[in-house]
């Protein structure tokens, strides 16, 4: 840690800026770190591109209508409220295209995504001059308040319950469709299930990393965790270390080099990636 | 007679075929009835194509029946598999071998797939799952990594995640494909033990003649309709000849069946199927004359 990141943790003012930044990406890493190793067994890192893009639709939606346009409690619980609404109607589209066998998956996802993207930027045309919204694409930590740091955490407690609640039936049909749905798994709502959760957090990750690179952090720990272990709980426990040093690394790397923080958590994930791939090749050799 | 584990009666079902001609539909089953008893072990023979599993997915309730019906232990096939009545074996394509879980994992996910999620896992279920891989040989194996154990292993661990719940009817799909002669030898083996402890009705669908025939009571042999239902003494060449002829004409074009050559032919190396004749310029060298 250099002097610009102690310069940024012992001003108070400065702090005051960044700190619920910090405490709202940790809620993110614990998000990630939950679902990313699903994410990837499930192979659903394009399904969760579709929708972190989905979202940029629902920005348009937000800035056009003025939700939340002032820093309010309110104004964020409406902003998150819509814009969730439109990644989850998103993926939801995306399954029963997928689901009803009349269009590949990947075709699905690939209209879904440009389709809400060109209905976020039509809507963005017709937004007040002055209004920013470059932040939702691209993550601005100063764009987060103490609002949002706690409804992240709201966010991360409430999935860490659900998790906890139907993990078994959860990862029974993560593992074995099949069986799981002539066992009795409700394989549909377990879809559904997985599917909101990723809109959560698609939508917790998007003012601090922005609609673009939410993506990433649904996919790169759980790949980094993969590549470490192929022990169900080390695997966890390594998903959740990747997401937190991530997330935490990134923020330090965009204080020191004035980078965007999403840019910056994203490059620190995928070094992680790249020494965990070298580390599994060194082993296997 | 013993009481019915399964009874299928008058069973129909055609999948829907989507694209130019919609209206149309692919007949899967026609009129199919037949009884399992409780602790019977029945075999279901028949060419790829034939129904067999299609007959699976509507025991299991994984398709709803169109026509006729299906009775499991008295109830709606849904309703058996969410009393836990059902085991089920499918074919390895339908999991993710990528998970990071070990086989022991695996066969504990069937013993507490039940429990009330504010349960842990207890000793009980643990009991349950190391009983069921006792019981399939699987216990020196447990900590491997699923997808890294062999086909035969795999379907063993598969088998006792089955039994874990503690089903009373057991339902295994191709158990047998990519296993060699060894290993079909010790499945059938298996069966045989798990059916002489639990006493469970075992219901096994293949179009493998060497499993029905070695590890069954009683064979169905079903292509679309049901040909024959008795003893593996009675697949006879000419119920074989009859069920499989769409696969023999697809290989040798169409076939005269002499049914008594076949059928008094000595020759050891025909034990298990007809005479090897020579397959026509081009063809695969698979299969044989009937």
């Amino acid at each position: 840690m250099t002097s610009t990141t102690l310069h940024y943790l012992s001003d108070p003012v400065l702090r005051a800026l960044y700190l619920p930044g910090v405490v709202a990406g940790l809620a993110l890493a614990s998000l990630c770190a939950m679902l990313s190793v699903l994410v990837v067994l499930k192979r659903l890192a394009f399904v969760g591109q579709g929708v972190s893009h989905a979202a940029f639709g629902g920005v348009g939606l937000v800035v056009a209508l003025g939700i939340g346009a002032g820093a309010s409690a309110a104004g964020t619980l409406g902003q998150f409220g819509v814009i969730f609404l439109f990644c989850l109607g998103a993926a939801v589209l995306v399954g029963v295209l997928a689901e009803r066998g009349k269009t590949e998956a990947d075709t699905a996802i690939g209209i879904v995504l440009v389709g809400s993207m060109a209905l976020g930027a039509v809507l963005l045309r017709k937004a007040p001059r002055g209004v920013s919204w470059e932040s939702f694409l691209f993550g601005d930590i100063l764009s987060l308040s103490w609002a949002d740091a706690a409804l992240a955490w709201g966010i991360a407690l409430g999935v860490g319950m659900l998790l906890v609640v139907v993990r078994r039936p959860l990862l029974f049909w993560a593992f074995d469709p099949v069986v799981a749905r002539a066992a009795g798994v409700r394989c549909g709502v377990m879809n559904f299930l997985l599917m909101s959760m990723l809109a959560l957090a698609t939508v917790t990750a998007m003012k601090l990393a922005g609609v673009v690179l939410a993506t990433a952090l649904l996919v790169l720990p759980g790949a980094v965790a993969l590549k470490l272990s192929a022990r169900w709980e080390r695997v966890l426990l390594a998903s959740a270390c990747v997401a937190g040093a991530g997330v935490l690394g990134g923020l330090v790397l965009s204080f020191e080099a004035n980078w965007p923080p999403g840019a910056s958590m994203v490059c620190v994930l995928a070094g992680f990636f790249g020494v965990a791939a070298i580390w599994a090749m060194i082993r296997r050799a | 007679m013993t009481d019915a584990a399964v009874e299928y009666s008058h069973v129909s079902y055609a999948y829907p075929v989507s694209g130019v001609d919609a209206t149309r539909a692919k007949e899967a089953l026609r009129d199919v009835s037949l009884r399992v008893g409780v602790g019977e072990r029945l075999g279901v023979l028949g060419p790829n194509g034939g129904g067999k599993s299609t007959l699976l997915k509507l025991t299991l309730g994984l398709l709803s029946v169109q026509q006729g019906t299906v009775r499991v232990f008295g109830m709606g096939p849904s309703d058996a598999a969410r009393a836990g009545l059902i085991g089920y074996v499918p074919q390895r394509a339908t999991c993710e071998l990528a998970f990071p879980i070990s086989c022991r994992q695996v066969v504990r996910m069937g013993a507490t797939l039940r429990a009330k999620w504010w349960e842990g896992t207890s000793a009980a279920h643990r009991e349950a799952a190391e009983r069921a891989l006792s019981l399939v040989g699987a216990l020196d194996w447990a900590e491997a990594p699923i997808g890294r154990v062999s086909g035969g292993q795999f379907q063993r661990v598969m088998i006792a995640r089955a039994l874990a719940g503690g089903p009373r009817l057991l339902l295994l799909d191709e158990p047998t494909i990519g296993i060699d002669v060894a290993g079909q030898r010790q499945f059938a083996d298996l069966l045989g033990r798990l059916h002489a402890q639990l006493g469970l009705t075992v219901i096994v669908v293949s179009h493998d003649i060497r499993t029905v025939a070695a590890g069954c009571d009683h064979v169905a042999c079903l292509s679309r309709t049901l040909h024959s239902h008795s003893t593996p003494e009675g697949l006879t060449p000419r119920v074989l000849a009859e069920v499989f002829r769409h696969d023999v004409a697809a290989v040798f074009g169409d076939v005269h069946v002499d049914a008594h050559a076949a059928s008094t032919c000595r020759d050891p190396s025909h034990a298990h199927g007809p005479a090897r004749s020579r397959p026509r310029d081009g063809e695969a060298g698979e299969g044989g004359a009937l």
